[in-house]
């Protein structure tokens, strides 16, 4: 039906267009519908999105557009071109299906907005300029495009975050989203650069511009395994480029902001810090991987590290939280750990396609399930009357069964509990690392896995435990819910519903047995941006480690019973026992107050230096700025409005042009 | 060819101007009898757009290759359709409607019908010189610019200051005019011919360099004759009393249409169109770029300084405007020897390039003011514009936007005009290489000045406090005025190349 050149293009411009149709039209005549743009083009680029997959699944190579050249002078050649590819199609994919349907829930959640109806457009134009960025991040062919859409992301979330911006703790949180983010965006565009100029100084004589994905690649992948040089350089770019998804993805050390930015509406936490924009750390990381790998391993190394550290950290974290959203946000932190875990894995030749592939199996499962998670937290905080505070109600299943079911359903899939979807991907990286452990930094990599294996029990016991602590226990409601308690209109539960399916059986479908999702990636993607040097990956089960997982797993789950059902008194005594541990974990490792101490405090006294510096100079400079008016001063006067006066000093002029003509043709 | 058969085919070239100056007459004549300001321009709206067809009608089988010259000038014809003529002809039509929007309601009924049918001559006039081949024919076409510019001088407004205005233009205009005759007639008397192309190649068969200092004389009196058009310091003194005494119709027509007529003329009478394969000529002689680096340094910081401390919006304008042709100066100054290394963007190509933004951002700018004023409550100093963000968001910030590009900014026109016309100054080598970058220097030190006055006005736009309420109704001519200007403010500004590659094929080099 459409060429692929079309399609590209398509699926970034209809959002756009609808967020510049509600952004300019939605206060004023679209008002209480103003919904729709958003919805229809979100739902339209979602099944453009499967097209592309078709259409990417046919074709022997990549497919690249270039629609128009920027810029092009010498090696400087950037273009808005668009790929796709399997990486590509699965990301969009991801990113339509489940933005159609939070902005399908978004409508009943953010109902009680529409009689502000200003907001009400903000909102959904916003989520739409938000759909566009991230499609354009992940369709853009070279880094300047992706770059792009990372801001246009970045600032969208900026946006969201502070929807409710009269709130000071939501304009807060913005800020702090944005600057933190931006402290990893700064190492990111100087990778890009200096791999632009690697580039150039490599290859006097070329084009070709190094921050195009090809060409960088193909020179990554061409690496000799004894250029050291080479390798330092590519390692210097990764860990820059690095500096950028630690920032985006919210791991350690900048993860501090995403905590804070469930401030926002519901929705938004579920579309951009869950299952999307968070996840575009993993998508850079992964789209770069041929840089990374032509990388010294340390460097993947240290990826790989910081992956199974956040994860586990944010999993301590998340077992005293009593807010249930920010229950979700630290687990959203530590399974996007998981993700960079897997990432870090890819060590060898016969490692990169089983890293890869589990790294964007997990981001892929995990969009569903913790999507649907957040949606059923905002249905229950819809039904609270936004109380979130999980000491504050209980027993829900009777009062909101619906949501108690979809809740379940993803609580059950990121728990990890066996053919649940979470369980396949967790199971796939636990894999992964455990297949490096087998290569360089064994010893390391053996760490790393036994610390995963222990998150996947964390995780499981916290998510119990606000499943349990919600929905189970006496009916508690919240004086703010009012008197009739009921579950969320059909607008909010069917979106529930349809991503409880996916959360529950995707995983399943996708890749354990029919290995779809790992041939789409090695062969429309890997095996190109490799050069065909990966190896394929074995397909077969590790029994052993899944029974080992699954332990963890169900027993996370039966403790979490144990001690929120059978005896509630319990976890109070625990906590009474080992208080140092307990508040530690409450008050988030104080690392908050430790970054406050250690890089805001010298950043203001920096700022204090710098400020009376900028005193001294301003005067300089201020003085410098009279110049001009002085002179100002100096000519006035002979703008004084005789006209006898104006022809004369035309005259002389041209009489001083004429005599110094005369006198220098003399000479 | 038969002469007959060759001034028809000349007829037919300039049949949009004909049509133009015909409508005019009978404007003119029809308008005592229906007195309706929105009727005439509406007419004068439909002539515009009948020219343009006009225009285009020979393109329609043939679309224009978009590289090469339509037509080389030859040494008989006296005008020309060149591809400068034809971009130029479309920035007079295009500036010409934009004019017409914004003068909609501006203008008083019973005087609609000559103001508008000025309007059309002096658009008509502007093409004309686009086109013209022949001293006289330029001469012509420059004088249906200024007598009909007189006229709306004085039509318009009839206080003491519009009166002073109009006499102080008509006086220095008819000065400059008698300058510029001067020097055509020494040009006739050295080479016996009226052809400007015949006369270029006369003047450069003589050695290169070694010009007859007659001819030299004869081009510096050309120069300072248009000087006064483009504003040209000491050329530019009418520009600050005039723009303030007049309206803001009358201010913005000044503005704009004068510059493009005066630097069509410079780019052919002094040998800056070059072309097909012509070799870069260079009709001045060496002194040529020595005479318009002084003119660019001069012009520009007299403007900018001057406008520093003016608190009347209409001479801020105006200064601003005498700046800015200092600013396309720099392209005629590195256009001699930006053609012999072949750099990528000429100087005569930065010049079209910077012309048309500038008129843009300036006519959108006074189109802004003309908007927001009413006869009761006119916009003239910075401080009437206070807190306009509040009442007119919008229009507010299309003004940020103008003046933004005024300033050059990033991603408007005014950024990219500047950065190709700086790029020129810097890219010029060998024995030059010092001077051209003083004045690359000079001209971001004006640039930075600039940024001053300018942003004091956004700066009051956005946030101060409004001294009064500006109440005035929406009306959709004069918006779709300054939407026509931002919208190609941003355009030029964000993707530049199709108008570069159509100055780079009208000026050849």
């Amino acid at each position: 039906m459409f060429d692929i050149r079309t399609l590209l293009v398509l699926i970034p411009v209809l959002p756009l267009l609808a967020a510049a149709v509600t952004g300019f039209f939605g206060p004023r005549f679209l008002r209480k519908n103003s919904h729709w743009p958003c919805i229809v083009a979100v739902a339209s680029s979602c099944v453009l999105a499967f097209l592309v997959l078709g259409k990417v699944a046919h074709a022997e190579a990549p497919l690249i557009e270039r629609y128009y050249t920027w810029m092009q002078t010498g090696s400087l050649d950037i273009g808005l071109t668009l790929r796709a590819d399997g990486l590509t199609a699965l990301m969009l994919i991801t990113i339509t299906f489940v933005g159609s349907w939070i902005a399908i829930f978004a409508v009943g959640y953010m109902s009680h907005e529409r009689e502000h109806e200003a907001g009400y457009a903000r909102f959904f134009a916003a989520v739409a300029l938000f759909v566009f960025s991230m499609t354009l991040l992940v369709l853009g062919d070279n880094y300047l495009v992706m770059f792009a859409g990372w801001e246009g992301v970045g600032l969208c979330s900026y946006l969201l975050i502070g929807f409710w911006f009269q709130k000071p703790s939501a304009a807060a949180a913005a800020r702090k989203a944005f600057l933190v983010t931006r402290l990893g965006d700064a190492g990111m565009m100087l990778g890009i650069l200096l791999l632009w100029a690697g580039y150039q100084y490599a290859h006097p004589q070329t084009t070709a511009s190094g921050i195009n994905f090809e060409t960088a690649f193909t020179w990554a992948s061409s690496t000799l395994p004894d250029d050291t040089d080479t390798q330092l350089f590519f390692g210097t770019v990764a860990l820059l480029l690095l500096c950028g998804a630690v920032g985006k993805s919210a791991q350690i050390p900048l993860y501090v902001w995403l905590p804070d930015a469930m401030e926002g509406p519901t929705p938004v936490s579920a579309l951009i810090h869950a299952a999307t924009m968070v996840t575009a750390g993993v998508y850079l990381v992964a789209r770069s991987m041929p840089i990374f790998h032509a990388a010294p391993p340390a460097v993947l190394l240290t990826v790989a590290s910081i992956g199974a550290a956040t994860a586990l950290l944010a999993a301590l974290i998340a077992l005293t939280q009593h807010d249930l959203k920010r229950v979700l946000a630290y687990s959203t932190i530590s399974q996007i750990g998981y993700m960079f875990l897997a990432l870090g894995c890819a060590t060898t030749d016969g490692l990169v396609l089983l890293a890869v592939t589990a790294a964007i199996f997990h981001l892929f499962t995990h969009a569903f399930f913790k999507a649907l998670l957040f949606l059923s937290a905002g249905s229950v905080m819809h039904a609270m009357g936004n109380v979130i505070d999980m000491r504050r109600f209980s027993g829900l299943r009777t009062v909101l069964p619906t949501t108690h079911w979809t809740f379940l359903c993803g609580a059950a899939a990121l728990a990890g509990v066996p053919l649940l979807s979470g369980f396949w991907s967790k199971d796939e990286i636990l894999g992964a690392a455990l297949e490096a452990s087998h290569h360089a930094y064994g010893n390391v990599y053996m760490v790393l896995f036994i610390s995963g294996l222990v998150t996947a029990g964390l995780t499981a016991f916290y998510t119990f435990r606000a499943y349990f602590l919600t929905f189970w226990g006496e009916v508690k409601v919240p004086p703010e819910a009012g008197h009739h308690v009921h579950e969320s209109p059909p607008v909010m539960t069917v979106p529930l519903m349809v991503l409880a399916v996916g959360a529950v059986g995707l995983g399943i479908v996708v890749q354990p047995f029919t290995h779809w999702f790992g041939h789409l990636l090695e062969h429309h993607w890997l095996n190109s941006s490799f050069g065909g040097t990966i190896q394929p990956a074995p397909h077969g089960f590790n029994i052993p480690l899944m029974a080992g997982s699954s332990l963890f797993a169900l027993g996370g789950v039966g403790l979490a019973w144990l001690m929120y059902v059978r005896s509630p008194a319990l976890p109070g005594k625990l906590a009474g026992t080992m208080q140092g541990l307990y508040q530690l974990s409450l008050n988030k490792f104080h690392v908050d107050e430790l970054y406050y101490v250690f890089f805001v405090g010298p950043a203001t006294l920096f700022a204090g230096i710098c400020q009376a510096i900028d005193f001294l100079v301003d005067s300089v400079v201020d003085l410098v700025g009279q110049l001009p008016g002085l002179l100002g001063k100096l000519v006035r006067p002979i703008q004084n409005g005789l006209v006898q006066f104006y022809a004369l000093a035309m005259i002389l002029g041209l009489t001083v042009f004429l005599s110094a003509l005369v006198l220098r043709m003399a000479k | 060819m038969n002469p007959t058969v060759e001034l028809a085919n000349v007829y037919l070239l300039a049949l949009p101007e004909i049509v133009l100056t015909l409508s005019a007459c009978l404007l003119f004549l029809a308008g005592t009898f229906r007195q309706n300001r929105h009727f005439w321009a509406m007419k004068s709206l439909g002539i515009l757009g009948a020219a343009a067809f006009i225009l285009a009608l020979p393109f329609y089988r043939q679309p224009v290759d978009p590289l090469f010259a339509l037509q080389a000038p030859n040494m008989v014809q006296p005008i020309v359709l060149d591809r400068l003529a034809l971009l130029l002809k479309i920035v007079a039509l295009i500036g010409g409607a934009v004019l017409v929007l914004f003068s909609w309601n501006e203008v008083s009924d019973d005087l609609a019908a000559e103001y508008h049918a000025c309007l059309l001559v002096i658009i008509a006039g502007v093409g004309l010189s686009a086109m013209a081949n022949d001293l006289i024919i330029l001469f012509l076409a420059l004088e249906m610019i200024s007598i009909p510019t007189y006229v709306i001088l004085y039509l318009q407004k009839t206080d003491l200051g519009a009166r002073e205005a109009a006499a102080k233009y008509f006086l220095l205009s008819v000065f400059s005019t008698g300058l510029l005759l001067f020097g055509f007639s020494y040009l006739y008397g050295l080479c016996g011919t009226t052809n400007i192309t015949a006369l270029l190649d006369g003047l450069r068969s003589t050695d290169a360099g070694r010009l007859p200092l007659i001819a030299l004389v004869a081009l510096v009196m050309v120069v300072a004759g248009l000087g006064f058009k483009i504003t040209a310091v000491p050329f530019h003194f009418y520009a600050p009393d005039v723009y303030q005494g007049t309206s803001l119709t009358s201010a913005a027509l000044l503005a704009f249409v004068p510059k493009v007529a005066g630097f069509a003329a410079l780019l052919r009478v002094l040998d800056f169109v070059w072309p097909g394969n012509r070799p870069p000529g260079v009709a001045l002689g060496t002194q040529a770029p020595i005479l318009f680096w002084i003119l660019a340094a001069m012009t520009m910081t007299v403007g900018n300084v001057l406008a520093l401390l003016q608190d009347n919006l209409k001479r801020i304008l105006a200064y601003s405007s005498v700046a800015h042709a200092g600013y396309m100066l720099i392209g005629l100054a590195t256009a001699p020897e930006l053609a012999h290394q072949a750099a990528a963007v000429g100087g005569g190509q930065a010049v079209v390039f910077y012309l048309v933004s500038y008129g843009a951002m300036t006519v959108g700018a006074f189109a802004v003011l003309a908007y927001l004023s009413t006869p009761q409550a006119p916009i003239e100093t910075v401080d009437d514009l206070a807190g306009v963000s509040r009442s007119h968001p919008a229009v507010a910030l299309m003004m940020a936007i103008f003046l933004f590009s005024l300033i050059g900014m990033p991603l408007t026109a005014g950024f990219a005009g500047k950065f190709f016309l700086f790029l020129g100054a810097l890219e010029v080598r060998p024995e030059q290489a010092v001077l051209f970058r003083c004045l690359a220097l000079i001209a971001a030190l004006n640039a930075a000045a600039g940024a001053w006055y300018y942003l004091r006005i956004i700066a009051a736009m956005y946030l101060r406090t409004p001294l009064r309420a500006i109440d005035k109704p929406a009306t959709w001519p004069g918006l779709a005025a300054i939407a026509v200007c931002a919208a190609i403010t941003v355009a030029l500004g964000v993707y530049p190349t199709p108008l570069l590659q159509a100055a780079k094929a009208a000026v050849g080099q």
